[in-house]
């Protein structure tokens, strides 16, 4: 099982080089190393991330954020991001500024994935491959903008038809012409013995180099988009790991939402309780546990301090989970004991019993969208509804 | 850059083979080499193997004719000698249902000496087409397909660079007007980046052939989608060229097929256009169609050229540019093919008159395009500021586009000066307005 994990765990690593050996010949620079990715995956500290840079420049370079944009919020990194995200279409709660507390890393990662799902790496790689090669023609110009009431002159409709055919016909003898002094110059290079520095066709070695050097940037570009290409599956399993990890932790924080909610009662004393709870905290040891934060599960030195249970205790229960859960940037830190009492039995209780209300509350919900949909599909006349 | 011609029919094996004996006649007695080596890059390949050995002797030997080393010429004058001579073969395919007529064209071309078709570039069968234009297109055409196809393709391979093809062909027969069409596609599907100037006769009004306005008909009307441009000419109006210009008794269609290769030779040899930057155009093919028939509901082209007169009376005759030219504006605006005859008194309507488009302003023959091809000595003096007036184009083509110039310095099939004009014009509206009337009028009467 252990084999298995380092395997994997090795694979991804791997994976994830790849992409950054991607992103790096895209000119995306500066890439965070694949074991910044790892981290981010469990959660680091969002601030100085060099993922607020790299999110940025995607942003920028594949057009989705304008100049002008960016010229404006130059200074503020989170708000480009912010704004470059929204405008693609990842509506997550950190960009509108609340839950603030809860923002992490792996926010950004999870940004992160939605973007290559969005298909960005392939817009930057069509940008750069237009860039270094200089073999391809470049695209053709914008068709110019008529307007809806164009008056239809005879004459200067045949004129333009006469142009167009002009142009056509110049276009084919050029082609013939390129395709003889083709075939005379392949002729001449191929008889000729001289290997000399000559310039051909009037360029200087300077650019040649330069033609070279690009040419290399291309392969190596191209070369890693296909590594990448090959890995990607295993990239995007691991992407989901991360994603789970994310509804984990939203799944407790919004149980746990809820059970306070339904003890509505705790609220009023929670800025006095925050203070008491937090002086004794202090001189507490400092447990750096295991900043796995897969569960919020309670240390369990902390049910040696049980004392009969009470709503209050609860409730400190709670609050201090929450703060928590809402301070996971703290790591380490956050493993600092809650003083407070733990009745973990009787929170269970709570935990069920909230757990089948709202099960409750979907099974209704449900029922209430069937009926509407029956009522739907027999409003419809002729059509028969598929479920797949 | 090479140019493949595809004889079809017989009216086509028969024009293609007096075209190539100007042309090969002209090149050689030509002054200038790069003239004559464009010339004959253009319509010939060299075999220097398998040559004819030819025994020159001096009395007896074409005038002009010489080795391609001089000093072995000089030498062996006085000495009779047995040469390997480079055959020159003419880059063309014929094709025809019946072995007769190629047979004799390629007969009449070793008999030349200078030049010659190749062995195996002809296709024939036993039976004609029997006048029925929907036999050679639909099924004859079809049938000898691969053959064809075959033949073109090899005449490609020996091109180092193609121009485009020219499919020489009557409108009134079975063959060249049925086959001719099918092949025309053919030679569209296969070289779709190559020009295609069709070259196009047109019989005698009282026509030989009692099906030939439907044959006509039918040939132009594929054609004008398939071709790059439709070069006409009729036989009326050079019947009229050799009875009274060139003043022969009994004209036979080798007279007739004489003065039409001398025109179309006069178009196709190598001159200096002005996109060519002072040397031999490349692509006259292109060059043309580009100057003229730009519009893809335009296509039709007549030519003219000026001089034309029996071969002995050019001795005595001086020529001078602004006459000629004065001449070949006025055949122009008349619509006249020939000296003899000309209206002067049509005019082109003045600009304060409406432009009318109607046949008969006066007689008067507007045109979309002119090209005008200047031969032989003093041609960079010569003026040619009649045809720059706006008053014969149309309005919605200045003349700056319209009007196109080539010249050459080389004097072309023994005339010191010589110009020819191929224009888009209102010419051939005439007959072709007979023609579709009297099929219709056949077709409505059955």
């Amino acid at each position: 099982m252990q084999r298995s994990k380092a395997a994997a765990g090795v694979e991804v690593k791997r994976v994830i080089g790849a992409l950054c050996r991607l992103l790096a010949a895209l000119g995306l620079d500066p890439v965070p190393a694949p074991e910044a990715f790892r981290r981010a995956k469990f959660g680091g500290r969002p601030e100085g991330d060099p993922f607020w840079q790299l999110l940025s420049s995607i942003l920028h370079m594949s057009g989705i954020i304008s100049s002008e944009t960016s010229s404006q919020l130059r200074g503020e990194l989170r708000k480009l991001v912010a704004a470059g995200l929204w405008q693609s279409g990842y509506h997550a709660d950190w960009i509108y500024g609340a839950d603030a507390g809860s923002f992490c890393s792996r926010d950004l990662l999870l940004a992160l994935g939605w973007l290559l799902a969005k298909g960005v790496l392939e817009t930057l790689l069509a940008g750069r491959v237009e860039q270094l090669d200089q073999t391809l023609l470049s695209s053709a110009p914008e068709k110019p903008e008529f307007s809806a009431d164009l008056e239809l002159d005879a004459a200067s409709l045949r004129r333009l038809q006469w142009l167009m055919g002009h142009l056509r016909h110049r276009g084919r003898t050029l082609l013939s012409t390129i395709g003889a002094r083709t075939r005379a110059l392949h002729e001449v290079l191929s008889s000729s013995q001289v290997c000399s520095a000559a310039p051909s066709a009037g360029r200087s070695s300077a650019a040649l180099t330069e033609d070279c050097f690009s040419l290399q940037q291309l392969c190596e570009l191209l070369d890693a988009y296909v590594s990448w290409k090959q890995v990607e599956k295993v990239f995007w399993t691991w992407m989901d790991s991360v994603a789970d990890r994310r509804l984990c932790d939203l799944r407790d924080r919004t149980s746990s939402q809820g059970v306070s909610h339904s003890l509505g009662a705790c609220h009023q004393g929670k800025q006095r309780l925050e203070e008491m709870l937090r002086g004794p905290a202090q001189q507490q040891d400092v447990k750096s546990g295991d900043a796995d934060w897969a569960v919020a599960s309670l240390p369990p030195s902390l049910s040696s301090r049980l004392s009969a249970p009470s709503v209050h205790q609860m409730c400190r229960a709670r609050l201090q989970a929450e703060q928590r859960l809402r301070r996971p940037s703290e790591g380490p830190h956050g493993g600092a004991a809650a003083p407070g009492e733990l009745p973990a039995p009787q929170a269970a209780q709570l935990l069920l019993q909230a757990e089948t209300e709202l099960l409750q509350r979907r099974d209704r919900r449900r029922l209430a969208n069937r009926k509407q949909l029956q009522g739907l599909m027999g409003s419809l006349d002729q059509q028969v509804f598929i479920a797949l | 850059m090479s140019v493949v011609t595809v004889q079809l029919g017989q009216c086509g094996n028969q024009v293609g083979q007096e075209l190539f004996d100007v042309i090969s006649s002209d090149a050689q007695d030509g002054q200038r080499k790069t003239y004559s080596s464009v010339s004959r890059e253009r319509f010939f390949r060299q075999t220097s193997q398998g040559g004819k050995k030819m025994r020159y002797n001096k009395n007896k030997a074409p005038r002009g004719f010489y080795y391609d080393c001089c000093y072995v010429g000089k030498v062996l004058k006085y000495f009779f000698f047995f040469l390997r001579v480079p055959d020159f073969e003419a880059r063309a395919v014929l094709v025809d249902m019946e072995p007769k007529v190629i047979n004799h064209s390629m007969n009449r071309a070793a008999k030349s000496g200078r030049w010659r078709y190749a062995e195996a570039s002809h296709f024939s069968q036993k039976q004609g087409s029997g006048n029925n234009w929907a036999n050679g297109f639909r099924v004859l055409g079809p049938r000898h397909r691969d053959a064809v196809e075959e033949l073109v393709r090899r005449e490609v391979e020996h091109c180092d660079v193609l121009a485009g093809f020219i499919p020489m062909m009557s409108v009134a027969g079975g063959t060249g007007s049925g086959v001719g069409t099918f092949v025309t596609q053919c030679l569209r599907d296969v070289y779709p980046s190559s020009f295609v100037l069709n070259h196009l006769t047109w019989p005698y009004g009282t026509g030989e052939v009692i099906v030939q306005n439907y044959n006509s008909v039918l040939t132009l009307a594929h054609l004008y989608q398939l071709s790059d441009a439709l070069l006409v000419h009729e036989n009326d109006a050079v019947h009229r060229i050799c009875s009274q210009q060139l003043n022969l008794k009994q004209i036979s269609f080798g007279d007739l097929n004489r003065v039409i290769a001398h025109q179309l030779a006069g178009v196709l040899q190598p001159a200096l256009t002005p996109d060519s930057c002072g040397a031999y155009s490349g692509n006259p093919l292109g060059e043309l169609v580009s100057a003229l028939a730009c519009h893809p509901e335009y296509k039709l082209l007549s030519a003219c050229s000026i001089p034309q007169m029996a071969s002995a009376s050019i001795a005595f005759s001086t020529f001078s540019w602004p006459a000629l030219l004065k001449h070949l504006r006025q055949m122009l605006i008349a619509n006249t093919k020939m000296e003899e005859g000309i209206d002067w008194q049509v005019r082109p309507p003045p600009a304060s008159a409406g432009r009318t488009s109607s046949l008969t302003a006066g007689g008067f023959n507007a045109s979309l395009a002119n090209l005008l091809i200047l031969r032989g000595k003093d041609v960079y003096s010569a003026e040619t500021g009649g045809f720059e007036d706006p008053a014969i184009y149309t309005s919605w083509l200045p003349p700056a586009e319209a009007l196109s110039l080539w010249k050459s310095p080389v004097p072309f099939d023994k005339y010191e000066k010589s110009a020819t004009l191929v224009s888009n014009s209102q010419a051939l509206l005439r007959p072709l307005d007979d023609m579709v009337r009297k099929a219709w009028n056949m077709f409505a009467s059955r």
